[in-house]
């Protein structure tokens, strides 16, 4: 409780890092209240074609799409699909490829090596290029999106804990546990974990962002979830056939995303400062 | 590997070439030394070169593996078939074929050559290479084979003599003629040169030139588009046109701004008429540019699923049919740029029941339908084609609407290549799929005779829908050479399909074709939609 | 000697890990849930029709033996033919790399023309003004979706401004190929018109796909920079009297740029899997634009080999950074 106080007065203190903390505050609440903070909530599902591409005004403040509908209130429903493409994405990548790199990197066998093989392999892959090899293949749909994220994210995090748990196991405290027979997974459990966690939070956070980022391509490209899901990626590829005259159309929701993924990577280079003392900012940058 | 390709595809050198570069380069030189780029339409077309700006790539230029209206240009400029359609309404004029005569049993066809038609080869265009191109649409199952399949039998069409051939078919079909120019003749001499284990050379000519269009290919590349020269050798020669084009490109410009744009400041000379109408409306506040309006026959219709429930129940039918928001669509979404369509016939060819009133959006006779359904509800899965807004939104209109009288949808969007395949099967077609039935032959039975034919049933009917007094009715216009009967079935048939409401019939399209203020002498046909550019040039 | 190790080292994994890419493709190209025997077989084909075509293609034989002679296919430079046009996709790929790899060097160096100047600034000037404006820059190039700073940019400069082409590599067809590096073709040509057109079609995707590139620069080059100026000799120069900007320029900068070097490497191969959202909003003729038309028309067997050339590429790019990495900086190598 001390330190998880203490670690939020160093992070507020830290300007940048508190902005991006605020940031994505700022998605959750607009995520959970968006019944409430939404002008025309019922525009998710319903549509007005007489309405259709006006400019921002007071009724709409981020204008009209094309078939009527509020796209204020459509990108604050669009947090929802963003932050749950994310967490679930981001969720299953940590618990496939932590237990896989602190397996693998616990065990000096043929079978670490290739699980790490195997990792490598993906790693091989831009991948963005294999997300939507995987999305294409699937076929569109959220769950499709999530499945092709989840499937190509892992090995990051195999990559991360693997070698942070080899260098965990050269401390002399885990050494001398090992040494008097504890259990491996104990000794995983009780001191490598602990000892990684920081470097997998940082890791996570910022890939919050390239998770939101590549979900969005996928959208954009066609391959996210169908209308009329309010995805921001989808939005702004059809805001395309409107330009230049619907401006807004494609602004609002190109904005979202940016601010999310902003404050993701702001919240992690702060959190890498002050979790990870060892890579400082001014160095690692 | 590379090369070979690049060879092939530039196998037609231009001496034109030069010149008209460099005179593009002056021209252009002198447009920025007037100011920008964007008063570079003064030059537009100064070198005889018409440059269209299409939707869809060209990734294949083989006339019988391609039979949609996105990439018609190629077939319509390339090459030529024994009769042609010409104008709107269309009618059907001879082509290559001077004369043709039909048996008195309707089954046998005798087409009689023009002596002395060429190839760009050179070549004479003979009987043999019409009875090789039927034979090569029959392999390859591709493109227009769909129009002769279960018609004309495979190795049934005979060359009488070089300049006669004859067509049996295996039923009377009173649709037969109006497929005919879709049978485009290639070369046989120099595709069969080409072929690569028997593949008909679908390799060789997906892209290159066998041909005998009124241009010839000059270079390809799939990733840019085609152009072609003037072939100064046509059958048709070129006396109906004061002043023909040098050149015609068609380039693939897949976004819609490009393309309106390119219009704008003169890059490019014509493109799609199915833009948005804002954009349309956008053109026509350009002096660089004019629309061509036009009623086409292009009708827009969500096809149901009546083999299926609940669609197997017409009250649900007709409670998805008062559930869609017709006027939003038509008036709204697009801008009043199409016509109300409520059978399924265009509105404006014959056969076309101009007394139905079709369905409006009424949620109150919806529920009331809905209150006398037997089957069972539950979720409806709305398909549309990816990559068209339009199938989108339609789709997202009829969810809105069908949510109001609380039946659950879910839309699916998916490309035309899974949505074509889907909807030849059974268990795999949506309960709902919004989709165009574009003109391929300017008949009735191409609209309702092809959808709701019970024979057609996962193959061009996608609707699962078999009703026997229409089909009597569909089956009887077929076979009959009765202009008058054939009109009156037609007529009865789409009012029995609109009062089944097999269908959600939407609107007629129109056709804005949009062209640089120079260009003259634009033929619009349904079929081609103007592409055919041998009419076309410039004034001044 | 180590270089020497690591560099065999590097290309020993090269074949196995091409293998396992193998592997992942062609795992994925048959999990497709259509059927792409159905699809080749045309849209009117019988059962019994695309049944005997899967036997001709052997689609019917056990996954292994599949397997097999995908591998013997594709190490004959076969990456099957295209679902929609039947013409082989090597050749398809091969004539739109130019296009990628052109657009993908553009963006590299200018990202790296315009970054390591910036990034250097920032280190020296650290914790100023300055430097927090390029930070929020620079968190900014990491965090704007490609896809829509294209739009925007169209947006201004191509639309409203109309001082950019909106899209494409070149008005008509372009210079007479030779390299197929169309800057390259048009100087070959002496043609300064064509030049200053491709120029100008190349402007917006450029600095579409350079942004992000610039921005991982700027911060590895002010580490990097950083790092040099607290490490110990620096600060045995400055105490022996050396002016600070010779400094900098003379001893930090060396040092400090071997990390950047490894860095624009590796951003050359993200940049080039970046292409692909980049070019389809441009429309640029390269692989992108490929992978994503091929994309709307499911095109499977297209989308395979697009995806197996990106991880060739990709892999051969990081090899290559690997081991001039260990040639560079020895002490690195491990």
């Amino acid at each position: 409780m001390e330190t998880a106080r203490y670690l939020l007065k160093k992070l507020l203190s830290d300007r940048t890092a508190a902005l991006g903390a605020f940031l994505i505050l700022l998605l959750i609440l607009a995520a959970i209240l968006a019944p409430v903070l939404a002008t025309h909530p019922e525009d998710v599902t319903e549509f007005h074609p007489s309405e259709r591409l006006q400019g921002p005004s007071a009724e709409h403040f981020f204008g009209t799409d094309r078939m009527g509908s509020d796209i204020y209130s459509r990108i604050l429903y669009g947090a929802r699909i963003t932050i749950a493409i994310a967490l679930i994405a981001i969720g299953v990548s940590v618990l496939i490829g932590v237990p896989i790199g602190l397996i693998a990197g616990y065990y000096r066998n043929w079978a670490s090596e290739a699980l790490m093989r195997v990792s490598d392999i993906f790693l091989s892959v831009p991948q963005i290029v294999l997300a939507i090899a995987i999305a294409q293949t699937l076929g569109p749909s959220l769950e499709n999106v999530i499945l092709a994220l989840s499937a190509t994210y892992w090995p990051f995090w195999a990559r991360l804990v693997y070698a942070e748990t080899r260098s965990a196991l050269n401390e002399t405290y885990v050494e001398a546990s090992i040494a008097l027979g504890a259990r491996p997974w104990r000794v995983m459990m009780l001191h490598v974990l602990p000892n990684i966690s920081s470097s997998v939070i940082v890791r996570t956070t910022i890939g919050m962002g390239g998770t939101i980022l590549t979900a969005a391509a996928l959208g954009f490209l066609g391959l996210g979830p169908p209308p009329p899901t309010p995805e921001w990626g989808r939005m702004i590829a059809e805001s395309r056939e409107f330009l230049p005259e619907a401006w807004w159309y494609a602004t609002a929701p190109g904005l979202a995303i940016f601010l999310v993924v902003m404050g993701f990577n702001l919240l992690g280079d702060g959190l890498r400062d002050i979790l990870d003392p060892r890579i400082r900012r001014s160095r690692d940058e | 590997m590379k090369h070979a390709m690049r060879h092939a595809v530039k196998f037609v050198q231009h001496p034109l070439r030069a010149p008209a570069r460099a005179l593009g380069r002056l021209a252009l030189a002198a447009c920025i030394a007037v100011g920008g780029l964007t008063a570079s339409a003064g030059f537009a077309g100064a070198d005889g070169k018409f440059v269209f700006a299409n939707s869809s790539p060209y990734d294949s230029l083989d006339p019988h593996a391609v039979f949609d209206v996105g990439r018609v240009a190629t077939r319509l400029n390339l090459y030529d078939g024994l009769l042609r359609w010409h104008d709107n309404p269309p009618k059907l004029d001879p082509w290559l074929a001077e004369s043709y005569e039909i048996s008195d049993d309707g089954l046998t066809y005798t087409f009689k050559l023009r002596q002395g038609a060429q190839f760009h080869d050179g070549s004479e265009i003979e009987a043999s290479d019409v009875v090789y191109s039927m034979e090569r649409i029959l392999a390859m199952k591709k493109g227009a084979f769909s129009l002769y399949q279960g018609t004309i039998a495979p190795g049934s069409t005979r060359a009488v003599d070089k300049h006669t051939v004859e067509f049996t078919l295996t039923k009377p079909s009173a649709i037969f003629l109006s497929t005919v120019p879709e049978i485009h003749v290639v070369n046989e001499e120099l595709v069969r040169a080409n072929e690569v284990d028997g593949d008909w050379g679908t390799v060789w000519l997906s892209a290159n030139d066998a041909g005998s269009g009124a241009f010839q290919l000059r270079r390809y590349d799939p990733a840019i588009g085609w152009s072609a020269t003037r072939f100064d050798d046509h059958f048709m020669g070129w006396d109906h046109n004061p002043n023909p084009l040098d050149e015609i490109e068609f380039r693939t410009v897949v976004e819609i701004n490009s393309r309106v744009l390119g219009l704008m400041n003169g890059d490019f000379h014509g493109t799609d008429g199915y833009l948005p109408q804002d954009q349309v409306k956008r053109l026509e506040e350009s002096d660089n540019v004019y629309v061509n309006e036009q009623e086409s026959m292009r009708i827009f219709y969500a096809i149901l699923h009546n083999g299926r429930s609940p669609m197997n129940d017409i009250h649900f039918r007709k409670a998805v049919s008062y559930a869609f928001d017709y006027d939003g669509f038509n008036q709204d979404i697009l801008s009043g740029s199409v016509a109300r369509n409520p059978a399924p016939v265009p509105n404006n060819i014959w056969g076309s029941p101009g007394d139905v009133e079709g369905y409006t959006f009424d949620l109150e006779k919806a529920k009331e339908h809905l209150d006398q359904m037997t089957e069972p509800l539950r979720e409806i899965t709305v398909g549309a084609l990816a990559g068209y807004q339009q199938t989108e939104q339609a789709a997202a209109l009829l969810q809105n609407g069908m949510n109001k009288i609380g039946i659950k949808t879910k839309i699916v969007a998916e490309p035309w290549s899974v949505v074509s395949n889907n909807m030849r099967d059974e268990q795999q077609m949506y309960d709902i799929l919004f989709l165009w039935r574009s003109t391929y032959y300017a008949d009735p039975h191409n609209w309702v005779g092809e959808m709701y034919a019970c024979d057609q049933i996962g193959a061009r009917n996608n609707s699962w829908y078999c009703n026997q007094e229409v089909d009597k009715l569909l089956t009887e216009a077929l076979t009959s050479t009765d202009p008058e009967l054939r009109k009156a079935n037609y007529e009865k048939a789409a009012r029995l399909v609109t009062e089944d409401a097999a269908g959600v019939f939407v609107y007629n399209t129109k056709w804005f074709g949009p062209f640089n203020a120079k260009v003259k002498g634009v033929h619009f046909s349904p079929i081609g939609n103007a592409q055919e550019m041998r009419w076309i040039y410039f004034e001044g | 000697m180590r270089a020497v190790v690591l560099t065999v080292h590097r290309l020993v994994w090269f074949f196995p890990t091409v293998l396992g890419l193998l592997v992942i493709v062609f795992a994925i190209s048959h999990v497709i849930p259509a059927d792409p025997v159905a699809f080749m077989a045309g849209e009117n084909a019988s059962r019994e029709q695309i049944e005997a075509l899967r036997h001709r293609l052997g689609y019917d034989r056990p996954l292994p033996v599949q397997f097999f002679s995908y591998v013997v296919g594709v190490l004959q430079g076969d990456l099957g033919t295209s679902l929609y046009t039947q013409r082989p996709i090597a050749e398809d790929l091969i004539s739109r790399l130019p296009a990628t790899l052109e657009l993908t060097f553009v963006a590299v160096f200018l990202s790296a023309l315009i970054g390591v100047p910036l990034g250097v600034v920032a280190a020296v000037y650290r914790n100023s003004l300055l430097d927090h404006l390029l930070r929020i820059f620079t968190v900014s190039g990491l965090a704007i979706a490609a896809f829509w700073l294209a739009i925007l940019l169209q947006l201004l400069f191509a639309m409203r401004l109309g001082w950019t082409p909106l899209q494409g590599r070149v008005s008509g067809w372009g210079p007479d190929e030779v390299t197929g590096f169309f800057l390259i073709d048009a100087l070959i040509m002496g043609d300064w018109e064509i030049f200053r057109d491709v120029v100008a079609h190349m402007t917006l995707p450029a600095i579409t796909l350079g942004f992000p590139a610039m921005a991982t620069i700027v911060r590895f080059t002010r580490a990097g920079v950083l790092n040099a100026i607290n490490s110990n000799y620096v600060l045995y120069e400055q105490a022996m009297g050396f002016p600070r900007r010779v400094v900098v320029w003379k001893y930090v900068l060396r040092n400090a740029l071997i990390g950047t070097v490894t860095q624009i490497g590796l951003i050359f191969g993200v940049l080039i899997a970046n292409g692909v959202v980049v070019e389809a909003v441009f429309n640029w003729p390269g692989l992108g634009t490929y992978a994503v038309n091929s994309i709307l028309q499911s095109d499977y067997n297209a989308i395979m080999g697009f995806t197996l050339t990106q991880g060739v590429i990709f892999i051969i790019v990081n090899l290559l950074v690997d081991i001039s990495h260990g040639v560079i900086d020895p002490r690195e190598a491990r």
